[in-house]
């Protein structure tokens, strides 16, 4: 980066909070995707963070006067390179945004600033007996604000549903420099095209999150997690849509390869609780009467035994239940040196069984094996491409369009909650009618005229 | 055989709430559970019980809601649970809870081994078990992290004690205090928990234990310990001190902040 | 029970295969303020094996020391030291009994407590006198969250105490001292039976007491090792960021953070991690934090007590040649 810049940058924010050396710079260059498929960082690129909306606003102004390109920067847990540098960028980290605003007890709703990290926002939530946040992606380092623009999901979405649902408000600094409050605690309103919703998930390409209210619920007084094993995979995913057409409806239903189970759980230096069978169903539920609790565990488990589960355990205190919940957060890390890409194709739940049959299929034409992790009650698993010999096997790409193509002929998505970021451009070119990409890159030419933020995210924007 | 754990009911410790300013602890909306601890000597226990075919028991003292507790523990794997409650039971110190829980297991048709975890979570003593044995006059074995053998009288343990992992041979009967290492506790199948729901739970009171009890033992009286008042400390503030130049007189700094803390020896 | 029966402030000073363990200085130290507070002389009682240097026990404000001398003291079997102690304490009628709350201690205070029918408050870490000569004995509770104050009715007034949490007593060559050397009584049938003591070698951080941790300032796996002389002299353990796990240099058994082990030693420190969110949810609840990185803008000096904006390989050996030189004092 050119000395002029980092002067400018210094100007605005400090000196201190420039960082250009490449030894403390690399921290802020990747994000979590997948080894081999990440595109490469901009080595000069420099970090910069500031700490008001209003720092952000120049240091945006100039970047556009100056035509520079500007990455901004969560807590990096993201899995598609969407804040990857890929040329010489101002990395913006939002990690000095750690300001908890205000808890609303009476309107139930919580304003953070975008540096708060997941975990510290459930810090926050445990000293308020009634309230409760019920979205978790797994990694609790994640940035509230990373949260919002990537749309996150994760467990406990069968009931809860996505991050989408509970962001009631955002303020967002504009390329162009301009801070917008969107949103706000109404909820209904009806005041023209909703814009709130189109910084959520736009993968940092449409302005900067610098502040966040979101919908807080009543904890729930009684919750459970069960873990019922199954001998094969096809008995587990058969059970799952005739639970939910059962009209059950847990905040979670998690699937999960034993193999990968154990090793999560060895990982963290935890035990992985089930020892029968091949696979487990991971159940998260939550009720405000006891006995509906039970009744509802009851009820999951004659399913799944009629489907075949052959054990089923039940953790019903607090220390049990997220033991489990790390074991599952972490399945992803302890697993990512075998990896060549971790998918998440998504497809309505009851077609699950469908895909899982298709998937099968494809690993054996490419004669490899498909391990499998995820929000099975979303229709939302997490389906991987293993290296061999530690590199992308050659037929890796064509491996990867056959499964999207399987995803799709059962009107599924090529991602789910992951998002495109910067290694699924090509795919979304096939998934998506041209016109529904013009029209996005023409909201893209609306908030960023100079193209200054992070372009060539979701899709090519030169 | 017959193997005794001794268990306590306590709060959630995550969901306590400590007010430094009126200096009281509000467990109400914490929720209860088996203390952490007492899940490594309860499957202890049954991991004993499931080799040589004997009955686990679990006993606790507490009020009468620490039934959920014994109910938890059936559906863990033992086979009985014995709740002591009585208001005269009420302000025991570990002395009098320890002569309480001695006199009900004598109480007991029979027993060799009695299994306790290291600690509770909220007294935080670690005393009850080794008073227990004291009162009942038989030998106890600390911190035991692994059990290597069982003879018909004799139990051989790893104890980690005194900086190093001693083998020791106890003969029954006796009591044993595990911590955390020894086992991995399991998770109750759904089934055993239905099942243990409805499970009956014997209550001893004061009177049925009066040929073993003498009511001054017992509770606030039997207590030689006594609390006077509890204080909530804040919590502490990081010093937050940054030094960029002159690094080795902040290196000294940093010294007499660590023998202050008795990190260093002065 | 009257008062009067019961003078004297008496430490139970601990061993190890007959070296005598520093928390018996710490307990001396704080016995001797109590024991001028009563007006009352301080007692040391040592149970172990023979020859053990016992007069660094006057040396260190005993005013008598009691030695029960016999070669099964060696082993750590708790119910010969408490017939032992019991029957000692009974002749010696101290008003205040001290043991240090090691494993042992935990393990030995409360059957001796019970055998004596007295009161025994576990873990004190503060130990005052009230208006009327009564003993205010002061432990964390609720894991660590509140302080209790406590007294206790019966005699004596017992307590075990924390190690570390007192100064150690100052020692001088030149005080005199009264020794009373006695017999050990040692049953003939014994019910506890140490069969061996066996070595262990699991790697378990989150029992570290000192944790020096490395991140992505670590250049090279040899590098570590300043870590580890450093980790030694301070008798911790190292530990890593993920980066460091991830790259090979160190095995997973010593990551800190999210995906990794939750540690909260008493002291951190922390060289050149920048302090990503990950590693942060590992560490942040340690006692105290020291942090040494480049970066002046790193996320770790927010929860750090103490920062060092400098180079590790530089910070680092400055720590460990001010250790090496107060050992060579000490």
């Amino acid at each position: 980066m050119k000395q002029e810049v980092l002067e400018a940058l210094r100007n605005i924010v400090g000196s201190d909070w420039v960082v250009s050396e490449l030894d403390q710079t690399k921290g802020y260059l990747y994000d979590e995707t997948e080894l081999l498929i990440r595109p490469d960082a901009a080595e000069d690129s420099v970090v910069v963070k500031p700490r008001t909306p209003e720092e952000i606003c120049e240091i945006l102004k100039y970047a556009n006067e100056e035509q520079i390109v500007v990455v901004p920067r969560g807590g990096g847990t993201g899995l598609c390179g969407a804040a990857i540098p890929t040329e010489t960028s101002i990395i913006l980290s939002m990690e000095r945004f750690k300001d908890i605003i205000e808890i609303d007890n009476e309107n139930l709703m919580i304003t953070v600033e975008a540096g708060v990290t997941l975990s510290e926002l459930i810090e926050v939530l445990k000293k308020h007996d009634k309230l409760y946040f019920p979205i978790h992606p797994g990694d609790e380092s994640a940035h509230i604000a990373g949260m919002v623009i990537e749309n996150a999901g994760g467990a406990r979405a069968v009931k809860h549903g996505i991050m989408r649902s509970h962001i009631r408000g955002v303020e967002v600094v504009l390329p162009t420099g301009e801070i917008l409050n969107l949103g706000g605690k109404l909820t209904k309103n009806n005041a023209g095209y909703n814009l709130l919703q189109l910084i959520i998930g736009s993968e940092g390409t449409l302005g900067v999150v610098t502040k966040v209210t979101l919908k807080l619920y009543p904890e729930p007084k009684y919750s459970a997690t069960l873990v019922i094993s199954f001998d094969n995979f096809k008995d587990a995913v058969a059970a799952v849509p005739k639970i939910l057409q059962e009209g059950i409806t847990p905040l979670a239903i998690e699937y999960v390869d034993r193999v990968i189970a154990l090793e999560a759980a060895k990982h963290i230096g935890e035990k992985w609780p089930a020892e029968k069978g091949n696979v487990d169903l991971i159940f998260m539920l939550s009720e405000s009467k006891e006995d509906t609790l039970y009744d509802s565990c009851m009820a999951i488990e004659d399913i799944c035994r009629d489907c075949g589960a052959i054990d089923s355990l039940m953790a019903d205190n607090n220390k049990d239940q997220q033991k489990i919940l790390a074991i599952r957060s972490n399945t992803y890390t302890a697993t990512k040196h075998d990896l060549a890409d971790s998918l998440d194709i998504t497809v309505p739940p009851a077609y699950t069984p469908d895909l899982m049959n298709d998937l099968m299929d494809i690993a054996e034409k490419y004669n490899t094996k498909i391990t499998s992790v995820g929000h099975i009650g979303d229709g939302n698993l997490h389906n991987n491409i293993l290296l061999v010999d530690g590199k992308l096997p050659l037929y890796y790409e064509q491996m990867k369009e056959d499964m999207y193509k399987a995803a799709r002929k059962y009107g599924g998505t090529i991602t789910g909650e992951h998002g495109v970021g910067k290694t699924r451009m090509d795919s979304l070119i096939t998934h998506l009618e041209p016109k529904k990409l013009d029209i996005m890159r023409g909201i893209k030419q609306v908030f960023d005229p100079n193209n200054i933020l992070n372009p060539n995210t979701i899709f090519y924007t030169e | 055989m017959n193997i005794v754990v001794l268990l306590k009911q306590v709060p959630d410790m995550e969901k306590v709430k400590f007010d430094s300013e009126r200096g009281v602890v509000d467990r109400k909306s914490a929720g209860t559970e088996i203390n952490p601890f007492d899940l490594n000597a309860l499957e202890a226990a049954v991991q004993i019980s499931e080799k040589l075919q004997s009955q686990v028991i679990s006993m606790t003292m507490g009020p009468p809601s620490a039934e959920e507790a014994l109910k938890e523990s059936i559906a863990r794997g033992a086979n009985d649970g014995i709740l002591l409650t009585d208001r005269a039971f009420g302000g025991a110190d570990t002395k009098a809870t320890a002569v309480t829980l001695a006199n009900a297991v004598k109480k007991l048709s029979s027993y060799d081994l009695i299994i306790c975890g290291e600690k509770s979570v909220d007294g935080d003593t670690g005393q009850v078990g080794a008073e227990v044995a004291e009162f009942l006059d038989i030998p106890h074995v600390y911190y035991v992290d692994e059990v290597r053998k069982i003879e018909e009288d004799y139990i051989t343990v790893v104890s980690n004690i005194c900086g190093g992992r001693y083998i020791k041979r106890v003969k029954f009967p006796a009591l044993i205090s595990v911590t955390k290492d020894i086992n991995t506790p399991r998770l109750p199948s759904l089934r055993n928990k239905m099942m243990a729901r409805k499970a009956e739970i014997k209550k001893w009171s004061i009177d049925d234990l009066k040929e073993y009890l003498n009511p001054e033992e017992v509770g606030l009286k039997g207590s030689p310990t006594r609390v006077k008042r509890i204080e909530v400390p804040p919590e502490i503030k990081r010093q937050g001190k940054v030094c960029r130049n002159n690094i080795s007189s902040f290196v000294d700094e940093i010294f007499k902040a660590l023998k202050e803390n008795k990190i260093l020896e002065g | 029970m009257t008062e009067k029966a019961h003078k004297g402030v008496l430490v139970y000073a601990e061993h190890n295969k007959g070296i005598i363990h520093k928390v018996s200085y710490e307990l001396l130290g704080k016995g001797r303020e109590l024991a001028e507070k009563l007006g009352a002389p301080l007692y040391a009682i040592i149970l172990g094996p023979k020859d053990i240097d016992i007069k660094e026990l006057i040396y260190r404000g005993a005013d008598k020391v009691f030695y029960i001398e016999d070669d099964v003291f060696n082993k750590p079997e708790e119910m010969l030291y408490k017939i032992n102690l019991v029957e000692a304490i009974k002749d010696i009628k101290p008003e205040i009994c001290l043991i240090g709350a090691t494993t042992f201690g935990r393990s030995l205070a409360p059957r001796v407590a019970s055998a004596l029918g007295t009161g025994l408050t576990a873990d004190c870490t503060e130990l005052e006198i009230d208006d009327s000569d009564k003993l205010i004995q002061i432990r964390p509770a609720f894991s660590d969250n509140i302080l209790a104050h406590i007294h206790t009715v019966t005699y004596p007034q017992m307590a075990t105490i924390r190690y570390k949490e007192f100064f150690e007593a100052k020692r001088d060559i030149n005080r005199e001292g009264e020794i009373v050397k006695k017999q050990g009584i040692i049953p003939e049938t014994r019910l506890v039976e140490i069969l061996e003591e066996i070595k262990g070698d699991g790697i378990d951080i989150t029992e570290a007491e000192v944790v020096v941790a490395g991140g992505r300032g670590i250049k090279t796996p040899e590098d570590l090792k300043l870590l580890k002389e450093l980790a030694d002299l301070l008798g911790g353990m190292i530990g890593a960021s993920r980066d460091l796990v991830d790259q090979g240099y160190i095995s997973s058994d010593y990551q800190v953070g999210y995906s990794g082990h939750r540690v909260k030693p008493k002291l951190y420190i922390a060289c050149g991690i920048s302090g990503a969110p990950q590693h942060l949810a590992g560490m942040r609840d340690s006692e105290l934090i020291i942090a040494i990185n480049t970066d002046p803008s790193a996320p770790i000096f927010n929860i750090a007590d103490y920062g060092i904006v400098g180079d590790l390989y530089e910070v680092v050996p400055m720590f460990i040649e001010k250790l090496k030189r107060q050992e060579s004092i000490a």
